[in-house]
């Protein structure tokens, strides 16, 4: 059996080598399963993979769950400021009755989960840090999300939205004060070069996103229950090693940053709590009139310790 | 199947179906479909419609007709005109003069325009029947004007470079600053060759036409002082930190519409409504080929013939210049039969990767590619500015023009060789304004 | 090609269905030129609120991508009226009439087949987003259904002038390929 998995990531990026120990471990486990990777954009654009994964017609994906946000509104939980505090938090939360209400409306859409995980990102400042309220008035800041456009435009800033590959020109040129994205991004594209502060996510960070394995939920169950075992078995250890990888991004960024001499500036404790008090002015608020059940789902992922 | 062979399948089935005469859009699709429902299941058809949308959805696309429009909206007015006297009062003086104030023209106006054809036709609606008059031979006034024109899509702004940009995410920033001084490089060739050969040819009577006096030759310049308000503002939208580059070629269409506007006194419904005509035209054929070849490098994937291809190169070792010829050769031959914007999006997710494996760099890549596709537009059986001199000058005979454009084609294989040689003439300029970077 | 002094237009004779059709199509061109030109307008009041007014843009790039994606698509029909989409004319050329007749038949039936093809599957995806109440995952949120609808009325109305293209070839309203004869 070949299976085809679709992802956006270059070849060293973290994700693709969570997907590439699930299709070793299945290819290993001998029961005739093949998972075909088709990495870097070359079969369906970042935003294109969710409906094909649902339709059937691709098998598995990894991306972040909040681009199908726009089908199953409950997804922007996942992309919402400081609901997750630090990744051991993260991996209480995906063992949740959130997580589980969540794999709910995946199944509605012909979806199941085989890895979990999340990503954390920070701010980077052209001209100062970016890590209170305070600093955000009258900012052209580029956002990675809804939920954080909704909570940046709170605070003051002007909301200028772009790929995260545009950040480095849009920083150059000064069409863009700040942005806000993942540590890997801030790495990959050399932002260190055009800003002079940086705050890493660390004890305290706003911005986690989760980004699984997908597979659809047909296909799965059409496997033997050999081949799904080796499924499930590589999932697992994929699943241990997106972890701690997630981790360590977190450091490689802060560690990048500051050797190109860029000041880092980490959140403080009063600042995220003001920060997310205004989250729950802005962007929870925003989340619970456009989504049905919505307060349920987000009482659920702010229960989990 | 083995990918390979499947490649090479769909390689010749793609001819017999583009030679068919269907258009190259529809074409693709054809392709596509054929061979995603033989080998991928009917149900890969499904989603070729969202495939097709989704190579669309993409905001530096914009940028495409906006470009276009700049281009058609100056070149209906008397503005390529003023340009073009102001350069031949000038330039009269000089062994082939006139050619050599079309060519200036031609580079000038690729400044303003995105587009080949629309190049081609706002010079050579005046300058062809301006040099066949004073006695130039037939096919050097359409050559040196056919050739010309190519310079629209290396000179920035240009609708390829726009779509190199998006489909190998390089900087269209930097992308349009490769082709500067190359695009420069190519004017000197190509009047460097008119001199010489008007010079050769002992044809010193048609040189003489006329004279002009210094007040003759300083009152035309205020008349192009539009066309450096348009490139300087371009430039300075671009690279001063006011847009980007997609959102640039908006203020740039609506610049050059004003332009005519008020200047050019184009205020008429029906001549505002030929410039319009006239770009959508252009536009929806570009971007409809953009679309239907998105589709095809989809099926191309999916059927891991991508994929394969990349392997197989990586595991031949040959010299890395005699891969650059190969690629040279296979560029040029698409060139000959299809539009540029498709023969980029086909080859650049195959290419790209060879290309950089080989420790090429892919935005002076970009600029080679280039002038394999300006060869492209002047060669047939599909050649845009072919067409174009076609409309302006019906008498003149297919075979006369492609006489003519000859030496200009060889002039374009030689920057092509001093592309190599000193691949700094390409990356010089973008790493000299943008700094090292993406 | 931009700066062209004549155009070609397919030819309609006096039949009133090709009449139908090419008003039909005209129509489509004058939307897709005020689609580009919209989308013009939008991209300039964005850079001018972004860069003099230093505010905030949330709808501006969403509505020029889905302005521009409907302008290519409604845009069809009208570049294929005005014989806009390039081709590979050099087997056409080289066959007798007879033959040429022929191909010209072949290949417009095989082009409506493909275009009738994208507008059923196309009709089909919009259905869904429109069934499943789907959203853009931005601020602004536009409900997809109304960008979609590009694909069924841009290759419907194609599919049209394909048709009409293919008559007046049947009909000989029109020389195969739109090619002189030799
Ligand atoms: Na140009
Ligand atoms: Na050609």
């Amino acid at each position: 059996t070949e299976l085809r998995l679709s992802h956006q990531w270059s070849n060293n990026d973290v994700r693709h080598k969570v997907a590439q120990i699930v299709a070793d471990e299945a290819a290993a486990a001998n029961v005739d399963l093949e998972i075909k990777i088709f990495g870097g954009k070359s079969l369906f654009k970042p935003r294109e993979q969710y409906n094909p994964l649902s339709r059937g017609q691709l098998d598995m994906t990894v991306l972040p769950l909040s681009y199908a946000g726009g089908q199953q509104p409950a997804y922007n939980l996942t992309l919402m400021p400081g609901l997750v505090k630090n990744h051991d938090h993260a991996a209480r939360l995906v063992k949740s009755p959130f997580m589980a209400e969540l794999e709910k409306k995946m199944a509605e859409d012909d979806v199941m989960v085989l890895v979990h995980g999340y990503l954390a990102g920070g701010f980077a400042g052209k001209d100062g840090c970016i890590t209170s309220i305070d600093d955000m008035p009258g900012k052209q800041t580029r956002a990675a999300g809804k939920a954080f456009e909704q909570m940046l435009a709170g605070a003051g800033a002007s909301i200028a939205s772009m790929a995260s590959s545009e950040i480095y020109n849009a920083m150059q040129t000064g069409v863009l004060d700040a942005a806000n994205t993942s540590s890997s991004s801030f790495v990959s594209y050399r932002i260190y070069e055009q800003v002079a502060c940086y705050t890493p996510p660390g004890d305290f960070a706003l911005w986690f996103m989760y980004q699984p394995l997908l597979v659809n939920k047909s296909t799965f169950e059409a496997l033997t229950p050999e081949q799904q075992a080796a499924l499930r078995a590589g999932a697992e250890k994929a699943q241990a090693f997106y972890l701690e990888e997630a981790k360590k991004e977190d450091a490689e960024s802060r560690r990048v940053f500051s050797e190109a001499g860029v000041e880092i500036d980490d959140m403080t404790a009063e600042e995220f709590e003001a920060w997310r008090e205004l989250a729950a002015r802005t962007s929870y608020k925003a989340f619970v009139e456009e989504t049905p059940d919505g307060q349920m789902l987000l009482d659920l992922a702010l229960a989990v310790e | 199947m083995d990918p390979l062979l499947l490649g090479a399948l769909v390689a010749i089935f793609t001819i017999l179906v583009l030679f068919s005469g269907v258009s190259v859009a529809i074409g693709l699709l054809i392709v596509s479909a054929g061979f995603l429902m033989v080998f991928d299941g009917m149900r890969s058809l499904e989603l070729m419609p969202e495939i097709f949308f989704g190579k669309l959805d993409n905001f530096a696309l914009l940028s495409i007709p906006m470009f276009i429009i700049m281009g058609s909206s100056i070149a209906s007015t008397r503005a390529s005109a003023d340009l073009y006297e102001a350069l031949e009062r000038w330039l009269t003086r000089v062994p082939g003069g006139l050619v050599i104030s079309n060519l200036g023209a031609c580079a000038l106006f690729a400044a303003m325009s995105g587009s080949s054809p629309a190049t081609c036709a706002a010079i050579g609606k005046m300058g062809i029947p301006e040099m066949r008059k004073r006695g130039y031979p037939d096919g050097v006034a359409a050559g040196s004007i056919a050739a010309g024109g190519t310079l629209g899509i290396l000179i920035p702004p240009s609708v390829t470079m726009i779509v190199y940009g998006i489909a190998t995410e390089t900087s269209i920033g930097r992308l349009f600053l490769a082709g500067v001084i190359p695009g420069l490089m190519l004017v000197g060739l190509f009047m460097a060759w008119s001199m010489y050969s008007t010079w050769r040819s002992g044809n010193l009577a048609v040189i003489s036409a006329r004279t002009y006096s210094w007040t003759e030759k300083f009152e035309v310049l205020p008349r192009v002082l539009p066309f450096l308000a348009i490139i300087v503002g371009v430039l300075y939208a671009l690279y001063g930190g006011i847009a980007t580059p997609s959102e640039t070629a908006a203020i740039g269409a609506l610049l050059c519409l004003l332009i005519a506007m008020i200047i050019y006194k184009l205020w008429n419904p029906r001549d505002l409504w030929v410039v319009l005509r006239d770009s959508t035209r252009e536009s929806v054929m570009i971007l409809f080929i953009i679309a239907a070849a998105g589709v095809f490098s989809y099926m191309l994937s999916s059927l891991f013939i991508t994929q394969a291809i990349a392997e197989w190169i990586g595991t031949l070792d040959v010299n890395r210049w005699v891969l650059m010829a190969c690629v040279n050769v296979f560029l040029l031959i698409a060139g000959f039969f299809l539009p540029p914007v498709a023969v980029i999006l086909m080859a650049a997710p195959i290419l790209l990767p060879i290309i950089t494996t080989a420790g090429f760099d892919p935005i002076w890549f970009a600029v080679v590619l280039t002038i394999n596709m300006e060869i492209g537009l002047i060669s047939p059986p599909v050649g845009l500015n072919l067409y174009v001199i076609n409309g302006i000058a019906p008498d003149i005979s297919l075979k006369t023009i492609l006489y003519g454009s000859l030496p200009f084609v060889a002039c374009m294989v030689l920057a092509i060789v001093l592309l190599c040689l000193f691949p700094g003439l390409a990356t010089w300029l973008p790493d000299a304004v943008m700094g090292p970077g993406f | 090609m931009s700066g062209q002094t004549t155009v070609a237009v397919a030819p309609v004779g006096n039949n009133p269905f090709l009449r139908a059709v090419a008003a039909l199509s005209t129509l489509a061109g004058w939307c897709s030129a005020a689609m580009i030109v919209i989308a013009v307008g939008i991209t300039c009041q964005m850079i001018f609120i972004r860069f003099v007014l230093n505010g905030s843009t949330v709808w501006q790039t969403e509505a020029v991508i889905y302005l521009m994606i409907a302008a290519t698509l409604v845009g069809l029909p009208y570049v294929q009226r005005l014989r806009g989409h390039v081709n590979v004319d050099l087997i056409p050329l080289a066959l007798p009439m007879g033959a040429r007749r022929a191909l010209a038949i072949l290949t417009l039936t095989v082009s409506s087949a493909i275009v009738a093809m994208m507008l059923w599957y196309g009709y089909e995806y919009w259905h869904f987003a429109w069934d499943r109440g789907w959203r853009s995952d931005t601020v602004w949120g536009v409900r997809l259904w109304i960008p979609y609808l590009a694909l069924p009325v841009g290759f419907g109305l194609l599919l049209l002038q394909l048709l009409a293209d293919l008559l007046a070839v049947i009909l000989k309203i029109d020389r195969p390929f739109g090619l002189e004869e030799h």
